[in-house]
Order: structure tokens, then sequence, then C-alpha cells
């Protein structure tokens, strides 16, 4: 059915989803062995490969819904919200991220703070100066 | 708490390929149904869906839940049939839950 042009603009767009396919197989890996780790299991190969490409289709699933609710909403950028509203099925769920959220909105005043923290001392001394030449 | 997360930006980039994806496929469709109505859709398709910071964040927080539910599930199951290491049987028997809950 589809033509070969539209054939290669899959396979290139498959070579680039493939790569990303598998750096998020990298990080869920990573997270699914700390959290086997901590019940004192292991996990079989074929089991880590396979819940990772299932959180794969789920990231595929949920950049779907994510975009219906933004639009149901007529936003062109997704936010908080919608991504609550896609764990509106499960309370538990829903109340997890819901505090996950309040974290990061109180959390955000002092992101300011925060990078001011991470800087290095000669940082920190140019922005004594600074501070020192503004009055 | 954090130690093992997604990266934002990676989430934000399989995010954009799929809505990528579904808007190509929109116009699409829309070429072929009737070009009359295309053009009161331009100022709808002009700029890609996209996510906040904060909304990238929690969806990483989202994924993030799913594996660990996925494994400490499937480790409950195995400790009870007295195993050591999350075999298929065990993934096969918390599956169907685990998707009706996410």
């Amino acid at each position: 059915m589809a033509s070969d042009v539209e054939r290669e603009e899959e396979e290139e767009d498959e070579s680039v989803s493939e790569l990303l396919r598998d750096r998020f197989r990298l990080c869920s890996i990573s997270i699914a062995e700390a959290e086997a780790k901590q019940n004192g299991m292991e996990v079989s190969q074929p089991i880590m490969a396979c819940i990772s490409d299932l959180a794969f289709k789920y990231t595929q699933q949920l950049a779907k819904d994510l975009e219906l609710f933004a639009q149901h909403g007529g936003r062109k950028v997704v936010n908080m919200e919608d991504v609550i509203l896609a764990a509106h099925r499960n309370d538990h769920l829903a109340g997890s991220l819901r505090s996950f959220r309040n974290d990061l909105k109180t959390k955000e005043p002092q992101s300011d703070r925060k990078r001011k923290k991470n800087l290095t001392k000669e940082d920190k001394a140019a922005v004594d100066v600074l501070h020192m030449a503004d009055p | 708490m954090e130690e093992n997360a997604f990266d934002p930006e990676l989430i934000r980039e399989i995010f954009r390929i799929v809505w990528q994806r579904r808007a190509s496929e929109r116009e699409k469709n829309q070429l072929s149904q009737n070009e009359a109505e295309a053009g009161a859709n331009t100022s709808k398709k002009g700029r890609l869906t996209s996510a906040n910071a904060n909304a990238l964040k929690l969806s990483c927080e989202l994924l993030r839940l799913f594996v660990k539910e996925a494994i400490q599930r499937a480790a409950t199951i195995a400790e009870a049939e007295g195993s050591l290491k999350i075999e298929a049987t065990h993934l096969e028997r918390i599956l169907p839950q685990l998707l009706l809950d996410f």
C-alpha cells in the first residue's frame, strides 16, 4: 500500500526512534535493577527486556493521551494536569502524582537559590563582587 | 529517592516523535479528505504539541512508578513461590492487573 518514499521516511524515522528506544531501555533497566535489588530479587534477562519494552509502549500511549488531553483543553502545550489526568483511573497513582506535583511546585521558587548553591567557588566570588559593585 | 530516574529530555524526544508522527498522519488525512477544510485548520496544525518542563518531570515519575510497580509486584509473586529470580511466569501473573492500573 505505502509508496517507496513513504517507506523510506518510515525507515529513517525508525532509526531515530530505535536509538531513543535503546536509551529508554537502558534507563528503565537501571530503575528496574535498583528496585529488584531493594527487594532482594534477581531479574532474568528476557523479563528485563520485556518490562522495558512495556514501559516504552506505555510511553508512546502516554504521549497520545497527553496530546489528546491538551487538545481537548484547547492547548498546544501539555501541562502537569494532563499527566495527572492520564493516571485518573488509579486513585493511588493519581494521588502520588499529585503530591509529586506539589513537591515540584514548592521547589520552583527555590530553583534560583539551588542554582547558586551549585556554583563553583570562583563563580561565587564573582557573584559577590557583582553584588558589591551593585550599590 | 531519585537515584534512578528517566531523563526528561529523553522523554521529551520520545513524545516529540510520537506527536510528529501523528501530526503528519493527520495532515495526510486532511489532504486526502477535502482541501477546502484545510484552509480553516492551518492555524490549528501550525505548531506541534509540546510539553512544559514540569509536565515532563511528572511523566518521568509516572514511568518510573510503572517500572517500579512491575518489578515489585513480580517480586511479590516470585517470593511467594520461593524463587529468588523473577521469571516469565511471575510477570505473566501480574501483567493484566498492572496494565489495568496504568
